[in-house]
C-alpha cells in the first residue's frame, strides 16, 4: 500500500469521522452531478423518441408548411391563422417526379358533436392517402377511399373517438358538425405521444375528406400542411428543392411557405429542448462550482485545523510535495463519494421518472464518465488552494500551532 | 570530524521594535556517538537550537554544516529528505497522529521513504519491540500511558535509523518512573552508535550525557564534559542553589523551620502530626542528597 492509498483511507476515516460536515461539503457536487445527468438523459430519451417517431411516421415524407416564418426562433411549429397554401398546391406538388403521393391537412374550426362535445379536438380535411403518409394503421374500420372523397364520411383519432361517443369502438356512429352530420368510417391507432411534440394532437383529431369540406365552406380551407411521400430517401433533397420551386412559381414568388425534410423536423422539435438542457446544465455548472467552494471552504478550515499534525508529519520526513498530495487526495475523495452519491440518485431519479411518466430517461455511459472526471477535476482545483497552504507552511510554524 | 558543527549562528524572531534574539552567535560543535543535554532556563534558546540543529527552522545568521556539508540555506525538499534520513526527532508532548496505531505511527516515516507497507510495518513492528512495546502495536495513542507513548515516539524516531536524535524535553510530561524508562532507552540507543541531543530542566537526567551544554539568553555559557552515571558538576550546584517554588518545595521549607524551633514549643504546637511527616520528609531529602553527591 503506498502513502497515497493511505492518504485515501485517511481521508474516508476523515469523512466517517465528520459525516455531517463532510455531507453539507459534498452537498453541492451531489446535486450538481445528480440534476445534471437527470437532465441530459430526460433530453435524450425525448430527442431519441422524436427520432423514433420521425423515422416511423415521417420516413422519406417532406412536410410544407403553412409559413417560413418562425417567430419563436427555435422552430416550434405551430398552426398558423393565415396561410396560403391550398389544396391545388397538394396536386401541384404530387405531380413532380419522385413524389409518391402528397397529402393536403386543412385545418377547420367548429366543434363536433357526437354523444359528448370533444372540446380539445381539431378537425382536419385530408385525403385518403394520409395513413399510407404517416405509416399509421386503423384500429376499427377503414380509412376513406377516393369515391368517399365528397361522403361526409370520418375517421377519428384514438382519443377523440373515447372524447365524442361513450362507446370506445364507435363506427357507424354519427356526430356533428357545423350542422352536418358525419358517420364514423375508422378509429386510427394511437400515435405515440411524446413531450414537445405536434404528432400528439394527431390522437385528438377528426379526419373528414377534403371534398366534404370544401362543399361547407364558402372559401378555401386554409392548409395547415401539406406532407409529400418520397419515393426513394435519396430523392428527398432534390424533390424538396423542386417543391420549393413550383410553390414560389404558383405563390407568385412569395416565399409563405416552409419545407423541411424529416431530419429538419426531429431537428426542430428538439432544438427548444436542447436549449432548455443547455440552460439546466448551466444550472448544475454552478452547482457544481458552489459544491467545489464548499470543499475548498471545508478544506481550508481542515488544513488550519490540522496544523500540528502537518508539523508532526513535516518533522518526521514528508515532504510539501507529499503534504499537497495528501490533502489533493482527501479534497478529490470528498468530491468522487459526492458524486458516486449523485449518480445513485440520479439513476434512482431515472427509474422513478420512467415508471410514472412518459419521459422515458435514456442513461448514457459517457455522461457518468463525464460527471466522474469533472467531480475529480473539482477535487483537485477547488482542493489545490488549501493543499498548497498546507505543503507551504514551514514545518516549525505548524508545530508551534497547537 | 564534527557532525554538527555551528558557527556564530544567530536567530532573529519578529522584526522591528519586537525583534527577539533567541539565538545569539552561538558556536557549537557535536562529534558522532555524543549524548549531549543542553540545559538553561525557560526563554534561554534551547529548543530554537534544537530546531536549527533538526533542520526544521533556519539560522537567521551564521552557518550550519551537518555531516561537514552546509545545510543551512537548504530548499525545502532537500531539508526534508536530510531529516528523514538522518534524524529523529522526540517531542515532549509526543506527537503521535492519534487516528493512526502505535505501529502506523512507527511506520509513517518509512511510508515518506516510499518502503512498501510490509516491509514498513515488519520493520515498525521490530523496532517496537525494541523498545518494549510489541505487545501495545495496534493500540490507539489515547489508550496508552505517557511512558509508553513516548517509547512509542522512540521507536518512530528510531525508525529511519537516523544518525542524530533529537528529543526535546522527552521527560517533561512523564513521572518518575516513565523518565527513567525513556531515559535508559535512550542511554540504550546511545550505546549503538547514536549521537543523542536533548534538552532537560533536570539535573539528575544528566547522569545520561556525555556533555552537557548550558544556555542563558541565547547563548552558550558553559559546556562541560561529564561522565556517564554522575550528574554534571555545574548542574549538581544549580540544582541546589535554585529558588524551590512548588507546593512540596514549600512544605519543606516549613518543617526546616520546624527543626529550627525548640522541641518543648513543637510539642504544644497545633499541628503535631505534621512535625513527623515534615521531619520525616526533611530527613528523607537529605539522604537523597547525599545519595545524589555521591
Amino acid at each position: 500500500m503506498s502513502i497515497n492509498v493511505g492518504h485515501i483511507r485517511a481521508a474516508v476515516v476523515t469523512m466517517r469521522a465528520n459525516r455531517w460536515r463532510s455531507l453539507l461539503t459534498m452537498f453541492g457536487i451531489v446535486v450538481g452531478v445528480a440534476s445534471a445527468i437527470v437532465i441530459v438523459s430526460i433530453a435524450q430519451g425525448v430527442k431519441n423518441s422524436i427520432t423514433g417517431q420521425v423515422n416511423a411516421f415521417s420516413k422519406n415524407v417532406i412536410t410544407v408548411g403553412a409559413s417560413s416564418q418562425d417567430p419563436t426562433g427555435l422552430g416550434l411549429t405551430s398552426i398558423p391563422f393565415v396561410s396560403t397554401l391550398t389544396y391545388q398546391d397538394a396536386k401541384a406538388i404530387a405531380k413532380i417526379p419522385g413524389v409518391q403521393v402528397s397529402v393536403p391537412l386543412e385545418v377547420l374550426s367548429g366543434l363536433p358533436t357526437g354523444d359528448k362535445t370533444l372540446r380539445h379536438g381539431i378537425v382536419f380535411a385530408t385525403t385518403q392517402n394520409l395513413p399510407q403518409v404517416l405509416n399509421q394503421t386503423l384500429a376499427y374500420g377503414a380509412f376513406f377511399n377516393d369515391q368517399d372523397s365528397n361522403a361526409f364520411s370520418a375517421v377519428l383519432g384514438s382519443n377523440a373517438a373515447i372524447g365524442l361517443f361513450n362507446d370506445p369502438i364507435p363506427l357507424g356512429y354519427s356526430f356533428t358538425w357545423r350542422n352536418q352530420q358525419f358517420v364514423v368510417d375508422g378509429v386510427l391507432n394511437s400515435f405515440e405521444t411524446t413531450p414537445f411534440a405536434n404528432d400528439t394532437l394527431f390522437n385528438n383529431a377528426v379526419f373528414i375528406p377534403v371534398g366534404a369540406a370544401d362543399q361547407m365552406s364558402l372559401y378555401n380551407n386554409p392548409v395547415y400542411q401539406i406532407l409529400v411521400k418520397v419515393k426513394k430517401a435519396a430523392l428527398l433533397p432534390a424533390v424538396a428543392k423542386k417543391i420549393k420551386t413550383t410553390l414560389l412559381n404558383s405563390h407568385g414568388g412569395q416565399a409563405d411557405f416552409s419545407v423541411l425534410l424529416p431530419s429538419q423536423i426531429a431537428g426542430s422539435s428538439t432544438s427548444i429542448l436542447n436549449l432548455m438542457t443547455e440552460l439546466t446544465l448551466g444550472i448544475a455548472i454552478v452547482s457544481l462550482f458552489v459544491g467545489g467552494v464548499g470543499i475548498m471552504n471545508v478544506m481550508l478550515v481542515s488544513v488550519t485545523e490540522r496544523m500540528h499534525e502537518i508539523g508532526i508529519r513535516k518533522a518526521i520526513g514528508a515532504s510539501n510535495r507529499q503534504i499537497l498530495m495528501q490533502f489533493l487526495i482527501e479534497s478529490t475523495t470528498v468530491s468522487i463519494v459526492g458524486c458516486m452519491i449523485g449518480i445513485v440518485l440520479a439513476v434512482l431519479a431515472i427509474f422513478s421518472l420512467r415508471a410514472a411518466t412518459n419521459l422515458a430517461p435514456a442513461m448514457q455511459w459517457p455522461v457518468f464518465a463525464a460527471a466522474a472526471v469533472v467531480s475529480i477535476l473539482i477535487g483537485i482545483i477547488f482542493g489545490s488552494v488549501p493543499a498548497i497552504r498546507a505543503a507551504r507552511k514551514e514545518p516549525i510554524d505548524a508545530l508551534r500551532n497547537d | 570530524m564534527a557532525l554538527i558543527k555551528l558557527e556564530d549562528v544567530s536567530k532573529l524572531y519578529g522584526f522591528g521594535d519586537a525583534t527577539t534574539l533567541a539565538l545569539d552567535e552561538v558556536n557549537l560543535s557535536i562529534n558522532k556517538n555524543e549524548f549531549v543535554a543542553i540545559m538553561g532556563p525557560s526563554g534561554s534558546g534551547k529548543s530554537t537550537l534544537l530546531n536549527i540543529m533538526g533542520l526544521l527552522d533556519k539560522p537567521t545568521h551564521g552557518t550550519y554544516k551537518l555531516q561537514n556539508r552546509h545545510v543551512d540555506r537548504l530548499r525545502t525538499a532537500q531539508a526534508a529528505k536530510l531529516r528523514r534520513d538522518t534524524i529523529g526527532f522526540i517531542f515532549q508532548s509526543y506527537n503521535l497522529l492519534p487516528r493512526l496505531t502505535v505501529l502506523e505511527n512507527v511506520a509513517l516515516p518509512l511510508a515518506y521513504k516510499g518502503i512498501g507497507q510490509t516491509r514498513r510495518l515488519k520493520y515498525a513492528s521490530s523496532m517496537l519491540e525494541r523498545v518494549g512495546m510489541q505487545n501495545r502495536e495496534y493500540f490507539y495513542p489515547s489508550q496508552l500511558s505517557g511512558g509508553q507513548i513516548q517509547c512509542a515516539a522512540i521507536a518512530r524516531a528510531l525508525v529511519n535509523n537516523p544518525q542524530i536524535i533529537i528529543a526535546d524535553e522527552p521527560t517533561g510530561n512523564l513521572d518518575s518512573a516513565g523518565s527513567r524508562l525513556v531515559m535508559e532507552l535512550l542511554s540504550e540507543i546511545h550505546k549503538m552508535g547514536n549521537t543523542i541531543i536533548f534538552v532537560t530542566h533536570n539535573p539528575e537526567l544528566t547522569r545520561y550525557a556525555t556533555r552537557v551544554v548550558y544556555m542563558h539568553d541565547g547563548m552558550i555559557i558553559h559546556d562541560e564534559k561529564t561522565a556517564v552515571g554522575e550528574v554534571a558538576k555545574t548542574a549538581r550546584d544549580k540544582m541546589y542553589s535554585i529558588a524551590k517554588k512548588t507546593v512540596e518545595d514549600d512544605l519543606a521549607g516549613v518543617s526546616l523551620l520546624m527543626n529550627l524551633v525548640p522541641e518543648k514549643d513543637y510539642e504544644t504546637s497545633k499541628v503535631p502530626t505534621k512535625k513527623k511527616t515534615k521531619t520525616r520528609r526533611r530527613t528523607s531529602g537529605g539522604k537523597n542528597r547525599k545519595k545524589r553527591t555521591r
